[in-house]
């Protein structure tokens, strides 16, 4: 069981994964997130070559969809994966193989597509998806960070009568460099996407001295200096 | 301020990162790892973009040392990095520039570096080296993550008078795949290399499971099934 929406943004072209399950470390497993190629992921019973493979087929031109009909190829087990794939231009296929167990599906909305198995209900996707297009005009990890909160929201893994917390998850987002632009996990925690949005804000408040202090190492501050300051900040 | 293991498994071939920090989310500075062809990081004031280009120089086949001198020439800044690399022969070379902050150094050999800055002094970087040394034959995250806390139990980073916390942790190897054996993050979190440990105990009892369930999915058993199993074992 897991939740996961991949999302695009319209205006910048940035791509990012937002995630959470209740398995662990699910950032770890999280590899086909590629600046100005696209994002792939294979979850429920994952085959782990199909990610990094899949970014090589976006890579080298082909379609979301036909890169789905070369997994189906190469698989004996795709019956048994839930994929979603979307290229740099927004195109999507998404899979949901009849051996995903509990409830499962996937649901494409405006630059996104929700997918998860395990869950309460088609609600959860519903809730993904409208987290992910409250404020579209905001930087997509926050998006992404919204949109697992929706899922979560609408009653996210498990059966009405048994909920599966979240123990792990992860927002990714690539912007046009070779590394990621964001990338924040949780991997073991009784609420992972609580514990998210904690990790996710920090992050954002110490996002540009991070860049900045690399870009401009001589006239760095220390952190401990910036640190102070964000205090006095919140004080 | 960081320290840091980078090491490679003589028998294996496996190659990973044990790093530890008074920043936040470290786990996203370390990407540089690539199977069986290298791996480096680059710290202090770090250059983003030095690990990717380091792997492709790696694996067009150019040593460690070759590498670093590579990106020595292809940053003005180069005096504040730290940087280590070792190729896929096991070869290490590493570097700590004079403009990075507190006591800095590294010690590179056959198959590691270990690294760090604004710690509390050499004894910190040699206690990494010997505890990812005291278990040769152990698996290569085990022996990273001995590194790491014998650095954390040496004094790890800030100044005698001031010790500085680690606030995030994270613990990579690559064997022979392109997605990682180990990829573990404590991101946010006050004694990041304890709750390192933690996770990295988790996540071991489900290791294999996992692996086993995408591979076999046919007829696995249920996660819920699995933890009760555990639990009967334990």
């Amino acid at each position: 069981m897991t939740f996961s929406l991949i999302g695009r943004c319209a205006r910048t072209g940035r791509l990012g994964l937002g995630i959470t399950t209740f398995s662990l470390a699910v950032g770890g497993r999280c590899e086909g997130v590629a600046a100005n190629i696209g994002v792939c992921k294979t979850q429920a019973f994952p085959n782990r070559t199909n990610d990094p493979l899949g970014i090589k087929l976006l890579a080298e031109g082909l379609l979301p969809a036909r890169v789905m009909e070369v997994f189906s190829a190469n698989d004996s087990e795709h019956a048994y994966r839930q994929i979603a794939i979307m290229d740099r231009d927004g195109r999507i296929a998404a899979h949901t193989g009849p051996g995903c167990r509990g409830w499962a599906g996937h649901k494409e909305g405006t630059d996104c597509v929700a997918f998860g198995n395990g869950l309460v209900g088609p609600q959860v996707l519903e809730g993904l998806i409208s987290g992910f297009l409250t404020r579209p005009e905001d930087p997509l990890e926050l998006r992404l960070m919204r949109a697992i909160e929706g899922g979560r929201d609408a009653g996210g893994q498990g059966t009405v009568d048994a909920h599966k917390p979240e123990r792990s998850a992860a927002i990714k987002v690539v912007d046009r460099l070779d590394y990621p632009d964001v990338d924040v996990r949780v991997d073991v925690h009784p609420t992972a996407v609580a514990e998210l949005r904690r990790v996710l804000e920090e992050f954002k408040l110490y996002e540009e001295f991070y860049r900045q202090r690399a870009l401009n190492p001589s006239q760095a501050i220390p952190q401990d200096v910036f640190v102070a300051n964000l205090k006095s900040r919140r004080a | 301020m960081t320290y840091t293991i980078l090491g490679r498994c003589a028998r294996t071939g496996r190659l990973g990162i044990g790093i530890a920090t008074f920043s936040i989310t470290v786990g996203r500075y370390c990407h540089g790892v690539r199977a069986m062809t290298g791996v480096t990081v680059s710290q202090a004031f770090a250059n983003e973009t030095n690990n990717q280009l380091a792997l492709r120089l790696l694996a067009q086949g150019f040593t460690a040392g070759s590498v670093l001198s590579h990106l020595k020439s292809n940053d003005p800044d180069f005096e504040y990095r730290q940087i280590g690399v070792i190729d896929r022969s096991g070869t290490a070379a590493a570097y700590t520039g004079p403009g990075t902050r507190g006591w800095s150094g590294h010690l590179a050999a056959d198959n590691y570096v270990a690294c760090g800055n604004g710690l509390v002094g050499p004894g910190v970087v040699e206690a990494i080296a010997a505890g990812f040394k005291a278990k040769p034959d152990a698996d290569l995250e085990e022996r990273l993550l001995m590194g790491i806390e014998a650095g954390r139990d040496a004094g790890g980073q800030g100044t005698t008078a001031l010790h500085k916390p680690e606030r995030s942790s994270a613990l990579l190897v690559y064997s022979r795949y392109a997605y990682a054996d180990i990829d573990l993050r404590v991101d946010l979190h006050a004694t990041a290399v304890e709750e390192l440990r933690r996770v990295y105990g988790e996540y071991k009892r489900y290791e294999g499971y996992y692996a086993d369930r995408g591979r076999n999915p046919r007829g696995a058993m249920s996660q819920e099934a699995f933890m009760s199993k555990l639990q009967a074992a334990e």
